[in-house]
């Protein structure tokens, strides 16, 4: 028997990870996919009550709604497995017969791509129904979503043809991808370390980080723009620093991601009941 | 086999258990004793891996509980003794988690369910403490484990449920099955634990079948009260006094009592019982 992965005890066990998420977190999730219709119907009635005439929310509104709706899903994420720090069901959760791997793995996959799926698929499905039923409601999100992306292209070929930096669409895609994965994995270790006040100790924290990182942030850039010569540069070499400050975002993004994956893995490795 | 090696365990400055040392053989139901705060829970606990040992080591078949490899909780079940509530109906839980365990029997989770007189499609999260515990010691039984740890498995169970308890482990384990079982409620159990391990602060006081204690100790059931008793109780219909058996003669050993003479006389009952065994 492999004792660290093995793939059908992992399918075996995401299978059941899946079902007990679903049983758990369906309905949170999908409170949070329907905030569409929740903004709709509260729209619509303050229209009727205060204009006399239905009308749907605007485009930005609706767009503002899902960016607030994906802020809680991330911070929901401190109790999709917050169970493990509960002495009973962290016990019956450490006992299942599978690899630390196969559940770090299958958790992973969970807060990263199963549950914001379900959001997503939730909230667009919902939106789109909306945009059919009621003319006055536009067109779909999903639609504005891709629409955004094809007018993003052009901009950055417009841009491509001038600037000596060269943006792809993976030159954003990537890191807010990167940054979104980060967020989960900072609400999930959060929710599997503290016993209780999860969130309001995973808000504290970040919170706390922020300050710190303003005060250094305040402390050392300035010093590392006044030794940079700016009027000595043509526009090859800023363009190859900014792109170098870019691609350092993205390494510190990324190496933040990894620590915090690395984090539940320990948590995962060593915690006790 | 279960093989414990001078294992230290501290809560804080608080050390629980200190240089214990035993075997635990195979095909065995174990009666855990000791009294409360001496670290019986956290044994079971170190046993089947939910604790990491602070000092010494425990192998079971050769192998760390702590590490959790998936072959070795696939051979053991850890009962708590307050166990969780589940979303779901028993039927369907058993479904999903039994999957893990290779020998798990729904047939028989369903069975010793209906023998405890809980409805298979009841939801858990509904149930009443007794039922639930009653759905987790079928569902325990059902995994057909080579370990077994259970934590107090008859408390919250009402007077039916203990005899079905007891039928269902002597009926439903495999010979070669090993159980631990901790308890207070030594009457509940008495007729089914053999051997029995006496807990002490930070040490075994004793690791003895039913055998070796009625070998070294007799029990006397009779109205005459002797002289030299290490322990004497009034019962209704007369009493139960303890000795040492000189004349080798067999006798019924009473749980409760034998825990309450080495109770009493810790020095003196030790010596007789080789607890690193």
């Amino acid at each position: 028997m492999n004792e660290i992965f093995d793939f059908k005890r992992f399918w075996t066990y995401f299978k059941y990870d899946l079902k007990q998420a679903w049983r758990n977190h369906s309905k949170a999730a999908i409170m949070i996919g329907g905030a569409s219709a929740i903004f709709y119907v509260i729209w619509v009635l303050a229209s009727l009550v205060f204009t006399q005439h239905w009308s749907s929310p605007i485009i930005y509104a609706r767009m503002g709604v899902f960016f607030v709706a994906f802020a809680i899903l991330e911070l929901y994420m401190v109790r999709t497995y917050g169970h493990l720090t509960d002495k009973k069901a962290g016990s019956n959760w450490l006992m299942v017969p599978a690899s630390k791997a196969e559940k770090f793995v299958s958790m992973l996959l969970m807060v990263c791509i199963v549950i914001p799926l379900l959001f997503f698929v939730v909230y667009m499905v919902i939106d789109g129904f909306l945009s059919l039923v009621d003319p006055t409601y536009g067109q779909a999100l999903f639609t504005g979503f891709t629409g955004a992306y094809s007018k993003m292209l052009e901009v950055l070929a417009e841009l491509g043809a001038e600037s000596p930096i060269v943006f792809t669409p993976s030159s954003f895609i990537f890191p807010t991808i990167v940054s979104v994965f980060c967020n989960f994995l900072y609400f999930l270790l959060c929710g599997i370390c503290f016993k209780k006040n999860k969130l309001v100790s995973a808000i504290a924290i970040l919170f706390g980080l922020s300050l710190v990182l303003s005060l250094l942030t305040g402390i050392f850039v300035p010093r590392i723009f006044t030794n940079i010569d700016f009027n000595n540069m043509d526009d090859m070499q800023v363009a190859r620093w900014l792109t170098g400050c870019m691609n350092a975002g993205v390494i510190l993004s990324c190496l933040l991601t990894v620590g915090l994956g690395w984090g539940v893995w320990r948590r995962i490795k060593t915690i006790q009941h | 086999m279960i093989e414990i090696s001078n294992l230290g365990f501290s809560y804080g400055p608080k050390a629980v258990l200190k240089n214990i040392s035993m075997k635990v053989s195979e095909g065995n139901i174990y009666g855990l004793l000791g009294e409360n705060g001496v670290g019986k829970t956290t044994l079971l606990t170190l046993l089947c891996g939910l604790k990491k040992p602070q000092a010494g080591t425990i192998l079971v078949d050769g192998r760390n509980p702590f590490d959790r490899q998936p072959s070795l909780l696939a051979d053991q079940f850890y009962l708590p003794d307050e166990v969780s509530p589940v979303h779901a109906k028993a039927i369907d839980f058993a479904k999903e988690h039994g999957v893990f365990w290779p020998n798990f029997d729904l047939e028989k989770f369903t069975t010793i369910l209906a023998e405890l007189e809980v409805e298979s499609d009841q939801r858990m999260d509904a149930m009443s403490a007794g039922q639930l515990k009653k759905t987790w010691i079928a569902f325990a039984l059902a995994c057909n484990a080579k370990y077994y740890y259970l934590d107090e498995p008859t408390n919250g169970l009402d007077i039916p449920s203990k005899a079905q308890f007891r039928k269902a482990v002597t009926r439903y384990t495999a010979e070669d099955s090993t159980l631990i079982i901790s308890t207070h409620q030594v009457r509940d159990l008495e007729n089914i634990i053999d051997p029995i391990i006496i807990l002490d602060n930070q040490a075994v006081l004793v690791n003895a079948s039913m055998q070796e204690i009625s070998e070294k100790l007799y029990f006397d059931y009779g109205t005459e009260i002797q002289p030299g008793a290490l322990y004497l109780e009034q019962t209704p219909g007369g009493c139960i006094q303890v000795y040492p058996n000189t004349t080798g003669e067999e006798s019924k050993v009473n749980v409760e009592a034998f825990f309450n003479t080495v109770h009493a006389h810790k020095d003196l009952v030790k010596p007789m019982f080789n607890s690193e065994k």
